[in-house]
């Protein structure tokens, strides 16, 4: 296993890995990388930052072969290559440590650095002479590990060193970690980053995929922002503010905007107090939405907004406090019951629990009301009027299909959307749920969604809305609760002179504490 | 599957009936792939393969009895795949039809034997009887599936065991008949039996009853079921995404239950059929293999009812024609068990309406 | 307590072994298949073509060897058919399984009417029996010699298979991969192996394996093949499997357990308890073992959270 001892970073040499022009386009013409041109210099720590969705991880996918380009070249130590597989990849020095670790669960840590090359006999394998290598290896790059553990009662470090040890027992020149310090503790990370520098010293490069901002300006020789696909720009790090790369991480070119009317508020429509969830036991949560407004929730994903929506929506028991709807105490009422209530929830996987895929939109967009008149009586089913309010439904929300009957699995991921926000919203609800709700939906349903949860924030609904894009939570909310690591960092009451860049602090945890309680995070 | 923005209505259709076309000509095919093989295997034995299959395809119509036999197998094969088909929609893999017939024909016989009744209500005592007493066997896995997350595969595979088991026991101890020397039960009372059709129509159609009627309404009956009542849609829902299901506030383990339990109260049903229509008594292994072919038979008729009664009949034509086969030629009647077999393998490959596919898609490409 | 005495007798617990031969070596071919992220639901029918072929071929050619050997090989091709249905045709392993069953049924009856003329097995073919080992100096120990001393060939074989198996698993080479493949596909072929080719392997082996138990009863205890002889054991076998904790030693333990029932069963007919109580005790134990188990397992998904992390190997 060798490590080249080149140069400083960028010191004349040419750049070990290349990407021009780079392309990954969908076949439905969503593009999600754009015309690339990066290049990693020879012994540095590069890290790729930007939002969830920007392009960051498929772009290191299509350097590690697990993506095919649809456009550009991968330069390799100034040879064009094609990557075909990872396979490829590793055969050309570039190792990658993915966010799931890609080990095997009941094989032990030496073992797994060793798949595929094991030291032996195909009758036996020497485990110690595997363990050994291990140990040497890990000693070497000061990375400790227990060659001898199960990786499936192994610690998340560990496991994550395992890998790490994987891709450089294989020679890796270049070592892509992916989000690394997303399952890590805080001292995991210092000890990761500690490593890596290490690494880095012998002669490694080293790419860092990842959105927190404070670690990368902590670790990295330069930086690359990403942004709804396309590369923004890289910079030395030391040329970079915490703020400035904010800026360019969050902003947008294209605004969507909205017109909204002045309804009369009503207030506490949703109160929630004292709320603990299974995110985060240590943090409870409060505050009101009235009817009448949008109270948008920021924040990066993962940072307990999930499971907030998931426990109003009655999906996740809380595991303490109160949540009420108009005064009804509803902590402990059934998905059901909250429904009937007047809840209405769009979830932020719209694929994973939003649609019955191979049923038809009729089906899918009564799944609320099925059980009450006109659509059934007596526990008999009206199938001509569900498809007859199916397809006024779908006419009113604009949804593109020629029949009711159609699988949801034939639909885009705007048109999918729009049948969920049909469901949702013609029941007239007193409180929306929404998350995410214009993921992966082209511009012009986005609009068109919009549209539809102010029309019904206009008609006296309460409606709270966790995005990751700020953009959005701008143009919708007319207030704003900022989360992070699972409790509410910011609360903006007014909306006035916010920019995205003052959220986006917040958001990754730059800025000042605004109206927090419960505590620093 | 292509992503659908148009909103012409008549491409829509044309798309949608192609799609259908081509699944039905992808089941046909296979079917005659499989018999095609079976000649070829037949007339590499060195036997005479036109011989048996013409005795196989033209058989069963040749004497009323066969027919007869015919409509009797179709009856419990029809009963079985429907009893299949209920849980299969509702995502459930329920592999306990066995247990569930054997304890509905237990529980059924039971009453039948013991137990004097005005003939207008005895049959159907004694039917709803055999329908609790599956329903009651579906429930166990059921439950355990729903509440419990058990895996439902090992779950009716093992209380198959312990219910035939447990009928074994009773057929050659408790019920055994004295009057015979077989290990079978006491003839169930005449108030009992179902109506044989040669008594309704006076030709002679061996042991087809009412049954036939009964499995053919039955169809229609759990179609209504799945189409349009709540509980079917319920089902449907949660066969199609528990995690959405859930999601709208469906019951979900509830659904999963109850799926289970009609699955099972309609293999207790096509246990009264092989009681009450066919046997008149309990007799050790009476349905063996028929529950497998259950699940077989819901496969082939894409869980679909009418399709259902379509494979039914055509795998009881098949089991006829392959008796007469034997009588007839020197062909075994375990080629139809071949037969099935690769129609099985062939259908679930989905071999055929892929390969159509692509080489649709490979023409549209060029 | 002439009950406990028939139970702890050396006849006894020899038989246990004889009588679950068949199941301790479905139950490590069942363990292979699962390990490599195929369910074999076809064991059932995988045993059933290894008999059959196994009496057929040894009472034609008057050598027990070559019959066991083809027994073996038709069980392992019977093996790669289902993966190949699997792997290459996307079909589900259940199905397909379901499918093999049934084309051995079929086959095999086919198969011995159409050489035989016989509707009901081969009783009229003298295919003869593998022999039986005496363990020479055994005889003196005092539990194990009775126990172990003299038994059928295959049946020690089914010894040696657990320690091939376990030694394949979690010594060879090819054990690893297998685990790999069948536990983080996308582990394995990210450093080249190549997952077809593993899935075809261990299928054939776990095949082989049926195979052997299957041979066993046409030629082991008896000689020759009945219609439908296994009777669900390679049913039996899968719940073995499970209740093993998909490990060899767990599985052949298990296996030994339904083994014992069985023997139980058929001493005990002379008592006063129905044998179908017997049969159906490991049944009803493992009914109740996998509510104990599911619940426990629930438990842990209920966490949202640790579902996410649990994603992260």
């Amino acid at each position: 296993m060798t490590i080249d001892h080149e140069g400083a970073p960028g010191a004349g040499h040419p750049p070990i890995l290349e990407l021009r022009g780079v392309e990954k386009m969908y076949a439905n013409g969503v593009f999600a990388v754009r015309g690339v041109d990066l290049a990693i210099n020879r012994g540095e720590i590069h890290s790729v930052i930007g939002e969830n969705g920007a392009g960051k991880s498929t772009l290191m996918k299509l350097a590690y072969g697990l993506e095919q380009l649809t456009a550009g070249s991968v330069i390799v130590d100034g040879t064009v290559r094609s990557i075909g597989s990872p396979l490829d990849a590793i055969k050309l020095g570039i190792g990658m440590v993915h966010q799931n670790l890609e080990l095997v669960p009941s094989l032990t840590v030496a073992e797994n650095i060793v798949l595929g090359a094991e030291p032996g006999s195909p009758l036996w394998v020497n485990r110690r002479d595997a363990a050994d290598a291990t140990r040497e290896l890990a000693d070497r790059v000061q990375l400790p590990v227990n060659p001898n553990r199960q990786v499936s009662e192994a610690s998340v470090g560990t496991r994550q060193r395992a890998a790490i040890l994987k891709a450089l027992g294989r020679g890796a020149r270049v070592l892509i970690l992916d989000e690394p310090t997303a399952v890590l503790t805080p001292q995991e990370s210092d000890e990761l980053f500690a490593a890596v520098r290490r690494l880095r010293d012998e002669g490694l490069t080293v790419i860092f995929i990842s959105h927190k901002l404070d670690e990368v300006r902590e670790i990295s020789d330069r930086i690359t922002v990403m942004r709804q696909g396309r590369l923004i720009a890289t910079h030395h790090t030391a040329d970079t503010t915490e703020a400035g790369l904010a800026a360019e991480m969050v902003g947008r070119a294209v605004s969507l905007d909205v017109e909204r009317g002045n309804p009369i508020l009503t207030p506490d429509v949703l109160r929630v107090e004292d709320l603990v969830t299974s995110h985060s036991p240590d943090h409870a949560l409060e505050f009101t939405v009235a009817g009448g407004e949008i109270v948008g929730i920021a924040g990066i994903e993962d940072n307990g907004q999930g499971e907030l929506m998931a426990t109003l929506a009655g999906l996740l028991p809380a595991r303490r406090g109160i949540v009420t709807l108009n005064d009804h105490d509803i902590t402990r009422s059934t998905v059901k019951q909250r429904r009937d209530r007047g809840v209405a929830v769009v979830s932020e996987d719209r694929l994973r629990d939003g649609a019955a895929l191979s049923l038809g939109i009729d089906l899918n967009i009564v799944v609320d009301r099925y059980d009450r008149a006109p659509y059934s009586s007596w526990g008999i089913l009206r199938p001509s009027v569900i498809r007859h309010a199916a397809a006024e439904l779908m006419a009113r929300f604009r949804v593109k299909a020629p029949d009711a009957t159609v699988p949801m699995s034939a639909l885009s991921g705007g048109n999918m959307q729009k049948v969920i926000i049909a469901r949702e919203l013609s029941s007239g609800p007193l409180l929306l749920l929404a998350s995410q709700p214009t993921r992966g939906v082209d511009i012009g349903a986005m609009q068109f969604i919009y549209e539809q949860i102010v029309a019904a924030r206009d008609s006296g609904a309460a409606v709270l809305l966790a995005s990751a894009d700020l953009t959005e939570l701008l143009t919708l909310s007319d207030r704003l609760l900022v989360m992070r690591n699972g409790h509410i960092v910011a609360r903006f009451d007014s909306l006035d002179g916010i920019t995205e860049q003052i959220v986006g602090e917040h958001m990754l945890g730059v800025a000042a504490h605004v109206d927090t309680r419960g505590g620093v995070s | 599957m292509t992503t659908v923005e148009m909103e012409d209505r008549a491409a829509f259709r044309t798309q949608r009936r192609n799609s259908a076309l081509i699944d039905i000509a992808g089941v046909l095919l296979t079917i005659l792939i499989a018999l095609v093989a079976a000649f070829v295997i037949v007339a590499m034995l060195g036997k005479n393969p036109v011989d048996a299959f013409t005795a196989l395809i033209t058989g069963p119509l040749e004497r009323p009895n066969r027919i007869g036999n015919w409509l009797e197998q179709t009856t419990t094969l029809t009963i079985l795949g429907l009893s299949v088909m209920i849980p299969f929609r509702t995502g459930q893999i329920s592999i306990g039809a066995e247990g569930q017939l054997y304890l509905g024909a237990l529980a059924g016989a039971v009453v039948a034997i013991l137990l004097p009744l005005p003939l207008a209500v005895a049959p159907i005592v004694a039917t709803v009887v055999a329908m609790v007493a599956g329903g009651v066997a579906g429930a166990i896995p059921g439950v355990m599936k729903a509440r419990l997350g058990a895996n439902e595969i090992v779950a009716t595979l093992m209380l198959n065991v312990i219910i035939v088991q447990i009928f074994d026991y009773l057929v050659q101890n408790l019920l055994r008949s004295e009057t015979s020397t077989a290990a079978v039960s006491d003839q169930i009372r005449s108030e009992y039996a179902w109506l044989r059709l040669q008594e309704l129509t006076g030709i002679p159609l061996s042991r087809a009853n009412v049954g036939l009627l009964v499995a053919l309404v039955l169809a229609g009956l759990v179609w209504l079921l799945m189409s349009r009542t709540s509980l079917g849609f319920r089902m449907r829902i949660v066969g199609g995404n528990p995690e959405f299901a859930k999601y709208a506030g469906l019951p979900v383990a509830r659904t999963i239950e109850w799926s289970f339990i009609l699955g099972g109260a309609v293999a207790g049903l096509a246990g009264a059929h092989l009681v009450f229509g066919v046997f008149s008594r309990l007799e050790p292994a009476m349905a063996s293999g028929l529950a497998f072919l259950g699940i077989v038979i819901a496969l082939l008729g894409r869980n679909n009812p009418v399709g259902i009664v379509l494979a039914a009949a055509f795998y009881a034509y098949l089991r006829v024609g392959g008796d007469v086969m034997e009588q007839q030629t020197d062909v075994g009647s375990e080629l139809i068990i071949i037969i099935q077999a690769m129609i099985v393998l062939l259908v679930t490959a989905q071999a055929l309406p892929m390969i159509v596919r692509r080489l649709r898609a490979k023409r549209k490409a060029d | 307590m002439e009950l406990l005495g028939v139970l702890t007798s050396a006849t006894f617990l020899a038989a246990i072994l004889r009588v679950a031969t068949p199941y301790l070596f479905a139950a490590l071919g069942g363990v292979v298949a699962e390990r490599v992220g195929v369910p074999n639901i076809a064991l059932e029918g995988q045993m059933l073509s290894a008999a059959a072929t196994g009496a057929l071929v040894a009472g034609f050619t008057q050598n027990v060897w070559l019959g066991a050997l083809c027994g073996i090989a038709v069980a392992a091709v019977l093996g790669v058919l289902l993966t190949a249905i699997v792997v290459e045709l996307n079909a589900d392993p259940i199905i397909v399984g379901i499918g093999v069953n049934l084309l051995a049924s079929g086959g095999t009856a086919f198969a011995v009417f159409t050489l035989l003329n016989d509707k009901g097995g081969t009783t009229g073919l003298d295919s003869g029996t593998l022999p039986r080992v005496t363990i020479p100096g055994l005889d003196f120990v005092p539990v194990l010699g009775p126990l172990i001393g003299t038994q059928n060939i295959l049946t020690l074989g089914a010894f040696v298979a657990l320690a091939l198996v376990w030694w394949l698993m979690y010594r060879a080479r090819f054990g690893f991969h297998l685990r790999a493949v069948g536990e983080a596909p996308s582990a394995a072929s990210m450093v080249g192996i190549s997952s077809r080719r593993v899935k075809y392997l261990g299928m054939a082996l776990s095949g082989a394996l049926a195979g052997c138990g299957g041979v066993f009863l046409s030629m082991g205890a008896v000689s020759f093949f009945l219609r439908d002889m296994t009777a669900g054991r390679g049913y039996i076998a899968l719940a073995a499997v499970f209740l093993g904790g998909v490990r060899p030693v767990g599985a052949f333990v298990a296996a030994l357990f339904f083994g014992a029932a069985e023997a139980a069963a058929i001493q005990l007919g002379a008592f006063d308890i129905p044998t179908q109580f017997i049969t159906a005790m490991p049944y009803a134990v493992t009914l109740i073992a996998l509510c104990v188990f599911s619940t426990r397992v629930r438990q842990v998904q209920k966490d949202w959270r640790l579902k996410r992390r649990a994603r992260l190997v």
